[in-house]
């Protein structure tokens, strides 16, 4: 804006894949006069509008807020989730992080959990299912008292909201050399543990959060932090130690069984 | 032709209205509940909230999302708050002030009764959010905190850092996802409604596409709930995410919604101002900004100087010279508007299309640390995006499309002119009248979704005979055929144009003719401009790749046409409404730069039928409104 | 129970646990041979106590063994699934401010040559040479001797210099993850557990380095 910044070119390499079934390669593909004040989403609008009017099919990203809030976009831009700057999703991430004439290698979240459906857009509904195993308080419409009732004090109230922050992205699973949800899986448990209306829950919503992340086929978490560096929110490792603190309890104490999670 | 309209508002005082309501609506007994199916559109707050507390009841409900996961709806992008009247800061909040203020941040063009409604589940709201996990901001001594908002005098806004949409989004997504859990729920993502099924009159279904396989799938039910949000993005450049729509909405005006009130459109005054030609989205920032940020034009025409090296002497704070009262805090139509005549007289900062915000005042007052404790993710996502420090000088702000206040015309029990269909949420007309208050979208889309469905849809129910449909029905088997050859003509056309670039031309119509500013000229003439670019799209769009598999640019091509309907009709609507009032300013309708509105003429909400072909002129229809409790006056802030 | 110990995260505690046993086992062992700097007589003397005590010996023999054996075999089934849960590779390496370091990277390779390390180690000197020799009139192993004639070697020597800088991240990591592992961490802890972690490997690793380079510089002739 104010200051007209001077446009770059790039050279993009970019994962292409027909569906799930193909096999997938990488395809180069040249972005020219990008200005420095575009999202890199709009950088790639330009190269899709250049695709689109040679009757080529545009590549595929999955995006939608652009305000780094939804969860929705992402991939990796030479080997960094979201690309290489801290604290940022790809759709705010601007041209200014780059220079002229990079080669910028595009491909999508690899982890088995996240099989890739066409391009760079993969499927994440394993977080879905980890979600739907546990992560919530089972309290049904118009049960609930006066919000005031609930007093919880502010560090607890703050932390609480610093894990409940995460979208959702998979930066997390995709940075990981074991493609461990752990960070994920663990932001959700730590919020929940924290706040007096989660404790009720909070062991059954370990063992079966836990074992529903097992079950999806992510790894181990192996401390390395590369989760936690990519994280465009910031989540803190120290989510995953409470995880694991949390499991220990919940196995110790033994909850009783029951089926499908928390019931109503 | 108004008897079209029955608001259905139960009668008795305001305060008694839904209490007395809810005793009159019949219930359904559990084991009949487990046999109706609900199909939930959208599992934004409304929609999510209303799947889950539908499916808490017995019924049997299948949601549906254009996305990956629900969580990822565009309800999750709202920043600032939510409103409640819990008088929690003793600063003389209550119900009855929430309406008061409500109808009148409306400029009187919303249903009294609704709106009182909404106020009294609001409290509800905010024990329900808190209950199922929420984190919402609070105090040392562990109670809720409050914040101030546009448009109101006391702090009845909670909020969850500058994210509380997200939070609420997360809690009503993971409250359905309990259901989903226990199987009461069935969610079905990456699914795009693409029309509507009435048998006998009756909403009984939906046909939807499966944007991964591309294949048209059919639904019955016996019930529907549209939750898919507003329209904004008619304007191409707006604060909505890339994947709002009208096209779920805009099926059923289709087949007998009527749509009412279209050009009640929301232009919020501190966005990140426009940077070229292929920016493909406007960025929003949280209008609690304008608690501590002073907004202020130079004085100087053509002033190119940065903010910060601009002396104190040659600013105008403008809002608060005009409006001493409410200051900075002026509900969000008239700051827009404000703003655009100073960049329109030539104040603009830098030259440009942009004002300052500038928290140097509160920075100096609180200190820097506060000032980051209460905005640090705004700024910061400012800085992202400008590669400017709000810290070290001003912000450029600069309004842009936000909200949509029109919408699918619902009667008192949110249900529309097809029976059996619902509208709950943005997507909905009812709540908001010509304008909206900060902090007041969240709290209707979950007032719909947790209380008012819930109790509205049992009625229905109740009341209506319903025979089983099949999905091998007719009406199903005609809407499929028809959405299909609607998708082959999209691809077949293979013209020169990419649905970019005519959203595009549409949107530059709608800011240019039916934005902030409309008059009667300028809507004659977008009137014929969308005609021939409906023509332009049909004849000459470019749609590459098959109807099979993922293809994003067929998604956007129906979307896109249906946008080219909705524009026509929302300048047809603004042409017709000859007043201003909230939202819709009409340039012959003033008193010094001020809405005004004509009450005897147009004290009613327009809602418009569909006629069967895009070439036919809509018919518009009148539900007269009444103000016994806020009296008609012209609203002002000053 | 069964369950947690299958899971990934019951499974960490497993390589906690048994890291940890070694953990103790290293640090003694290192504090004990610093009795090599002091005088020959005191090293043999040392070692020879703990070979006599038979019931210790086995004990905590089996103890070692057994942890060794879990540790590898949870490392190496875990490294398994997580190869299957990565799936496809990269082309591209990340770097900057996201870039892993070159420790949490080669976890593996750390731990297969630790493992080779601890291997030729127990083959040179549990089951070495057996020289004699007799101090304060009681016959025992000339460990001493061995050890004097094996880190005059320059090749040796520099193999155990990289086998213990190896080790000392392996400890690094080792000791800084079971407080995550564990779920000891809290927010306030994470610098004062790196910096522990840290201190601790170095300790050790400086402790056992002191030991060949002092025998190879200073008793070279």
């Amino acid at each position: 804006m104010g200051i007209a910044k001077p446009t770059i070119n790039l050279k993009l390499k970019v994962w292409r894949q027909k569906d799930n079934n193909s096999k997938g390669g990488f395809k180069e593909y040249d972005a020219k006069n990008v200005s420095q004040d575009a999202s890199f989403l709009e950088m790639l609008d330009s190269v899709n509008e250049e695709l689109i009017n040679k009757n080529e099919e545009p590549i595929l990203f999955d995006h939608d807020c652009r305000e780094g809030i939804c969860g929705s976009c992402g991939f990796m831009i030479n080997g960094n989730a979201h690309g290489p700057q801290k604290s940022t999703t790809v759709c705010q991430l601007h041209m200014r992080a780059f220079k002229d004439g990079e080669t910028l290698v595009l491909e999508p979240w690899r982890a088995s959990a996240f099989p890739i459906l066409k391009d760079l857009v993969v499927d994440r509904s394993s977080f879905d299912r980890i979600i739907k195993s546990g992560g919530y308080i089972s309290v049904n419409t118009g049960n609930a008292r006066d919000a005031n009732n609930i007093l919880i004090p502010k560090p607890d109230a703050d932390e609480a909201m610093a894990s409940a922050t995460c979208i959702g992205c998979g930066a997390c699973v995709a940075s990981c050399k074991n493609a461990s949800a752990a960070l994920f899986t663990s932001a959700k448990i730590q919020h929940m543990a924290l706040l007096p209306q989660g404790k009720v829950e909070r062991a059954q919503r370990a063992l079966d959060m836990t074992a529903q992340m097992d079950a999806e086929g992510f790894g181990a978490c192996s401390t390395t932090g590369a989760c936690s560096a990519a994280c465009p929110k910031d989540i803190s490792l120290i989510n995953i130690a409470t995880m694991n603190r949390e499991l220990l309890k919940a196995t110790i104490a033994k909850p009783e069984e029951h089926v499908g999670g928390g019931d109503g | 032709m108004s008897n079209k309209l029955d608001s259905n508002i139960p009668s008795g005082d305001i305060g008694d209205k839904w209490t007395k309501h809810k005793f009159d609506m019949k219930l359904i007994n559990p084991a009949n509940k487990r046999k109706l199916t609900v199909i939930v559109i959208g599992t934004g707050l409304a929609g999510a909230s209303a799947a889950s507390s539908l499916g808490e009841l017995g019924y049997k409900v299948k949601a549906f999302c254009v996305h990956e996961s629900p969580r990822r709806a565009h309800s999750v992008a709202a920043q600032g708050g939510i409103n409640a009247a819990k008088n929690y800061q003793n600063d003389g909040d209550s119900v009855y002030r929430l309406f008061y203020d409500t109808v009148k941040g409306g400029d009187f063009r919303a249903r009294e009764a609704n709106v009182h409604r909404l106020a009294e589940v609001s409290v509800n709201i905010i024990d329900q959010a808190v209950a199922s996990g929420v984190p919402l901001a609070r105090e040392y001594g562990g109670l809720l905190s409050n914040r101030s908002f546009g448009g109101s005098q006391v702090s009845r806004t909670f909020y969850a850092r500058g994210q509380t949409g997200q939070q609420l989004l997360l809690g009503a997504y993971s409250s359905m996802m309990r259901q989903v859990d226990l199987g009461t729920v069935e969610l079905y993502t990456r699914r795009e409604m693409l029309d509507l099924v009435v048998i006998d009159g009756k909403a009984r279904g939906v046909i939807i596409r499966n944007l991964l396989t591309g294949e048209i799938e059919s639904h019955e039910a016996d019930a529907v709930v549209v939750a898919s949000g507003g329209y904004s993005n008619v304007f191409y450049l707006s604060t909505n995410a890339m994947a709002c729509a009208v096209t779920a909405a805009w099926k059923a005006h289709k087949k007998g919604a009527f749509f009412a009130n279209p050009c009640y459109t929301q232009i919020h005054p501190t966005c990140i101002p426009v940077h070229g030609e292929n920016q493909s989205k406007l960025t929003l920032m949280s209008e609690s900004l304008r608690n501590d940020g002073r907004i202020w034009a130079p004085l100087k025409k053509g002033d190119a100087r940065l903010g910060k090296d601009i002396p104190e002497a040659e600013r105008d704070y403008f809002l608060e010279r005009i409006y001493p009262s409410f200051g900075n805090l002026a509900p969000r139509d008239v700051a827009s508007r404000q703003a655009k005549y100073r960049v329109d007289e030539g104040h603009g900062a830098l030259g440009e299309k942009a004002v300052f915000l500038d928290f140097k005042d509160s920075i100096n007052r609180l200190g820097e640390d506060k000032v980051a404790e209460r905005y640090g993710n705004l700024f910061q996502m400012y800085d992202k995006i400008t590669g400017e420090n709000p810290y070290k000088q001003p912000m450029r702000i600069f309004p842009a499309p936000h909200y949509t206040m029109g919408g699918l015309w619902v009667d008192y029990n949110l249900q529309s002119t097809v029976p059996g269909l619902f509208v709950a949420g943005e997507a909905n007309f009812s709540d908001h009248g010509a304008n909206r208050l900060g902090a007041s979208a969240l709290m209707q889309g979950l007032a719909d979704g947790y209380f008012v469905l819930p109790y509205t849809i049992g009625n229905y129910f109740a009341n209506t005979k319903l025979g089983k449909v099949e999905t091998t029905n007719d009406a199903f088997k005609h809407a499929a055929n028809e959405t299909q050859t609607e998708l082959n003509k999209f691809l077949s056309v293979k013209g020169s144009r990419s649905v970019e670039s005519l959203h595009k031309e549409l949107g530059h119509i709608m800011w240019e003719k039916c934005g902030m500013a409309r008059d009667k000229a300028g809507l004659t003439e977008a009137i014929s401009k969308i005609q021939n670019l409906r023509k332009e799209f049909h004849s000459n769009v470019n749609v590459p790749g098959e109807g099979k598999g993922i293809n994003n640019e067929l998604e956007k091509a129906g979307r896109v046409a249906d946008f080219i309907e909705l524009g026509e009709l929302m300048c047809r609507d603004a042409l017709t409404r000859e007043e201003s009032c909230g939202g819709h300013f009409r340039s012959e309708y003033q008193v010094d730069g001020e809405a005004k509105r004509d009450d005897e003429k147009f004290c009613h909400a327009a809602a418009w039928e569909w006629n069967g072909s895009a070439d036919k002129t809509q018919t518009r229809h009148q539900e007269e409104l009444t103000f016994d409790n806020v009296h008609l006056a012209t609203r002002s802030y000053k | 129970m069964l369950d947690f110990l299958k899971s990934t995260v019951g499974r960490k505690y497993i390589m906690g646990i048994s890291g940890l046993v070694w953990m103790g086992f290293v640090l003694t062992h290192m504090a004990g041979n610093m009795l090599i700097l002091v005088s020959p007589d005191l090293y043999n003397a040392y070692g020879h106590a703990i070979v006599s005590n038979k019931l210790v010996l086995y004990g905590a023999e089996s103890v070692l063994v057994l942890a060794l054996i879990v540790h590898v075999t949870t490392a190496i089934s875990l490294t398994i699934e997580n190869r299957k849960a990565k799936g496809t590779r990269y082309a591209v390496n990340p770097n900057g401010d996201k870039g892993p370091t070159l420790a949490s990277q080669t976890m593996g390779l750390q731990g297969s040559l630790v493992l080779a390390f601890i291997i030729t180690h127990l083959a040179t000197f549990k089951y070495g040479k057996e020289y004699e020799t007799v101090v304060n009139g009681v016959p025992m192993r000339d460990l001493h001797r061995l050890v004097v004639e094996l880190f005059q070697q320059p090749g040796y020597v520099l193999w155990y210099v990289v086998a213990l800088i190896v080790l000392m991240f392996h400890l690094s990591h080792g000791a800084h993850s079971i407080f995550q592992s564990f779920g000891f961490l809290e927010r306030k802890m994470v610098k004062g557990v790196r910096k522990f972690a840290w201190a601790y490997a170095i300790i050790v690793a400086a402790g056992f380095l002191s030991q060949p380079l002092y025998v190879y510089l200073l008793k070279g002739n």
